[in-house]
């Protein structure tokens, strides 16, 4: 029992890695930061171009629901590893462009992002989907009655209500994109997990990655109960029939 | 709606049944190497199996699928088996915590082109050595870097845990180093251009540059490491074992034999008289 | 006779297999109100909701203020085949559910589409609006967002929303059905003072008191088809047809 302690609770391991580790976590944030913005983003814009309307938008909407349903099937490692195997080698491409240095972060922080933002950009345009549809039909066709365009609808009608339904769904996906910073460690990118493996080599013990664990845990949980808050509040409203707040 | 419900029960249960027939008849697609089936094929001497841990690949010291390893080690130690009477099964695990595994009695050995230092011999034993290494410094062809201090300020490779990263690090402080999971890893990104230097095993470096892709070594560093064969602390019988079954294979010839075709050089002189104390 | 505001000639309308109009003609003058009764089911809603385009016909011609507003050659399915700019401006509607804007105050309700679709100025939308909300009763709601407001008040604070628009014909469906019944009173005097000051109407609606009242023709639909129109003293109190006995008998008893 003892040398379980020993292997994963050695507080002295954690103390002396302590900065190293946290220093390292800082950069998981930080890719989760940038990800984050730029998936929301993209997802939202992946959702509009599936709702355009008409037959003759019908390849548009195809490519879109093709890009989601593919990107929500293949593994972020996989889509990492294929990012930063082969894209340095397409020397078509601009060297500043294929081997990114932008804003002092090294290439395999930008091949990371580029995976994390692809395949979450379809997570979170389902997300957005969903709450698109969940708004009532009525709404649509009082808009378009009043003579709005299909654009017009979207922006001042249906896309505010939509937001007010999708805070909890959007925020689980986040939690998610943050846990899978950590898949960038493959691609040597000096973040928490990589971190902690190293001294896992040196010190042949696993606290370091305790400690990664903690951090993560600290982070999530507070959110993760948000998100059951939210949950449930919404629900509550929706039982009583009022309406629900937008921000 | 039942219609659809049936049809996708049925085609999850035919996709898993695809799945299990394409595991039997593939012939063990198991990453852990051997084990149960999957192919004996690295036998040694008949006798008792000797699980042996490494991190494969790392050519030209193991490599290959599991069932067909090769390489200098896995050579050496079925000769090293045929004169001890057990047969070695290597298995594919992580380098980084390989020395933790074997003390811990997951492997009965462990050979990896692993330097004996004094951080690992906190866990484990070492045999003799068995080669005598130092590091290399790998740049892409025609690069205006040429030796190891003009990679200072550089984004620099190698491999996790292994003394080339600590070297790295020693060395170069200024640098950005990036640990890979795998000395390919390291190597394949030079050779893509996302790094500029990679700080590696001088033999593993030599069989890089022979295999292609533009990558020449600029320096070597002699660090005068010797590489070891590992069991966990105490093993003193297998130790012994082994030491002796590695005796036998570099004075009856075999072990030059190996050397030469995995090198293409004779063996230096130095390894036969090299010893290690296990402390 | 008045000039021909709204005149729908052959429509069809099909669901997948189902064949919800058969060929329906219907003329509407400048300043007519016309009630459209029937049981559920008739395609009476549906009909009035293929003049503003919401259910483009499969087969038919719509002509608004005499103009042909199908694009294509004869009959056009899907939305591209009609002006739809054109109908929506000039046509306003009411819904059962009132569909009025959760996120929006009362008088954003009503500001918002004049200043996007019609791009009038904010202070000229908001005057509208006012002068439009306080006309039915709920000037002193303009900043209450419409979950405080009860079912009557919604219905009217739509109302105001479509009339904004300054439409010239207002399709009314159903849009009392879906009120407790003392809040139906105040709806409907809203629609009957609408129509005293000349509005084109077409109210599909089952308040036969209404209809009696207000309406200068009444039109009785039923299985896809009209079965029966005429001057509301005819069709109420003297229907022709067998199925508008049938159906008025079963209504007025209650």
């Amino acid at each position: 029992m003892s040398e379980f302690f020993n292997q994963y609770f050695d507080f002295h391991v954690m103390g002396e890695h302590f900065w190293e580790v946290l220093e390292a976590f800082l950069q998981n944030l930080v890719i989760f930061a940038v990800a984050a913005a730029l998936a929301l983003i993209w997802g939202l814009a992946l959702a509009l171009l599936r709702q355009l309307p008409g037959k003759k938008l019908l390849p548009i909407r195809f490519i879109t629901v093709a890009y989601i349903d593919l990107f929500r099937a293949i593994p972020i490692l996989i889509i990492i590893l294929l990012i930063s195997g082969g894209v340095p080698f397409l020397s078509f491409i601009p060297q500043s462009i294929r081997i990114p240095h932008w804003f002092g972060k090294p290439d395999p922080f930008w091949y990371g992002v580029a995976a994390l933002v692809i395949v979450y950009g379809a997570f979170t345009a389902e997300v957005y989907r969903a709450g698109i549809e969940a708004v009532p039909g009525g709404q649509m066709e009082a808009a378009r009655s009043l003579g709005m365009s299909h654009w017009q609808a979207m922006r001042h009608v249906i896309v505010p209500q939509a937001l007010t339904l999708i805070p909890a769904p959007m925020l689980n996906e986040m939690i998610s994109l943050l846990k899978d910073t950590t898949l960038i460690s493959v691609i040597a990118f000096s973040e928490a997990v990589l971190v902690s493996r190293e001294v896992l080599s040196e010190r042949l013990n696993s606290s370091a990655m305790i400690l990664t664990a903690f951090f993560f845990v600290v982070i999530i949980l507070p959110l993760a109960r948000v998100v059951d808050r939210l949950i449930a509040r919404n629900q509550g409203k929706i039982a009583r029939g009022s309406h629900i707040e937008v921000a | 709606m039942r219609q659809t419900r049936l049809t996708a029960l049925l085609a999850v249960l035919l996709l898993a049944l695809a799945s299990v027939a394409a595991v039997g008849c593939g012939g063990g697609s198991d990453t852990t190497g051997t084990s149960g089936g999957g192919g004996v094929a690295e036998g040694g001497g008949g006798g008792e199996p000797l699980t042996v841990g490494s991190d494969i690949p790392y050519p030209p010291f193991e490599q290959g699928k599991p069932g067909e390893y090769t390489g200098f080690d896995v050579e050496l130690m079925e000769a090293i088996g045929e004169k001890i009477g057990r047969t070695p099964e290597f298995q594919d695990t992580s380098f980084e915590t390989i020395f933790r595994d074997v003390g811990q009695g997951k492997f009965d050995a462990a050979m990896s082109a692993a330097t004996i230092t004094e951080e690992r011999e906190k866990a484990v034993d070492f045999s003799n050595p068995y080669y005598l290494s130092e590091q290399a410094v790998l740049v892409k062809e025609g690069s205006p870097i040429k030796s190891l201090k003009e990679l200072e300020g550089k984004t620099v490779a190698a491999q996790q845990g292994t003394t080339g990263l600590e070297l790295a690090k020693e060395e170069l402080g200024g640098s950005e180093i990036r640990p890979y999971p795998e000395g390919p890893d390291a190597i394949n990104a030079l050779k893509a251009g996302t790094v500029e230097g990679v700080v590696i095993d001088a033999p593993v470096a030599q069989h890089a540059v022979e295999e292609g892709g533009g990558i020449e070594i600029v320096e070597k560093v002699a660090t005068e490491e010797d590489y070891g064969i590992a069991v966990a602390q105490g093993e003193t019988e297998l130790l012994e074992e082994i030491n002796k079954g590695l005796e036998e294979v570099e004075q009856d010839g075999t072990y030059a034999k190996i050397f030469e075709k995995w090198f293409h050089a004779p063996p230096p002189k130095a390894v036969f008289s090299a010893t290690h104390e296990a402390e | 006779m008045a000039e021909t505001m709204v005149k729908l000639q052959g429509i069809c309308k099909r669901f997948g297999d189902l064949e919800v109009l058969k060929g329906v003609d219907l003329e509407v003058g400048r300043g007519e109100v016309v009630c459209i009764l029937g049981p559920s089911g008739s395609g009476k809603s549906t009909f009035l909701r293929c003049i503003n385009l919401l259910e483009p016909p499969e087969e038919g011609e719509i002509f608004i203020e005499g103009n042909d507003i199908c694009k294509g050659p004869g009959s056009g399915t899907g939305e591209q085949s009609w002006e739809l700019n054109f109908v929506r401006q000039r046509v306003g509607i009411v819904f059962q559910q009132f569909n009025l804007f959760p996120h929006k105050t009362t008088l954003e309700n009503v500001t918002l589409a004049q200043e996007e679709v019609l791009g009038r100025s904010k202070q000229e939308a908001r005057a509208k609006a006012t002068e439009l909300l306080e006309r039915v009763g709920l000037g002193d709601k303009l900043d209450q967002y419409p979950e405080r407001l009860s079912g009557g008040q919604q219905q009217r604070v739509a109302i105001a929303r479509a009339l904004a628009m300054d439409p010239h014909v207002m399709l009314f469906d159903e849009v009392t059905s879906a009120l407790d019944p003392e809040l139906v009173k105040e709806v409907l005097d809203t629609m009957r003072e609408l129509a005293e000051e000349g509005m084109t109407m077409i109210v599909v609606t089952h308040e036969i008191g209404f209809a009696r009242e207000v309406a200068d023709r009444v039109v009785f639909m039923d299985g896809g088809v009209i079965v029966e129109e005429g001057p509301p003293s005819q069709v109420l109190e003297n229907p022709q047809q067998e199925r508008t006995k049938q159906f008025l008998g079963l209504v007025l008893d209650r």
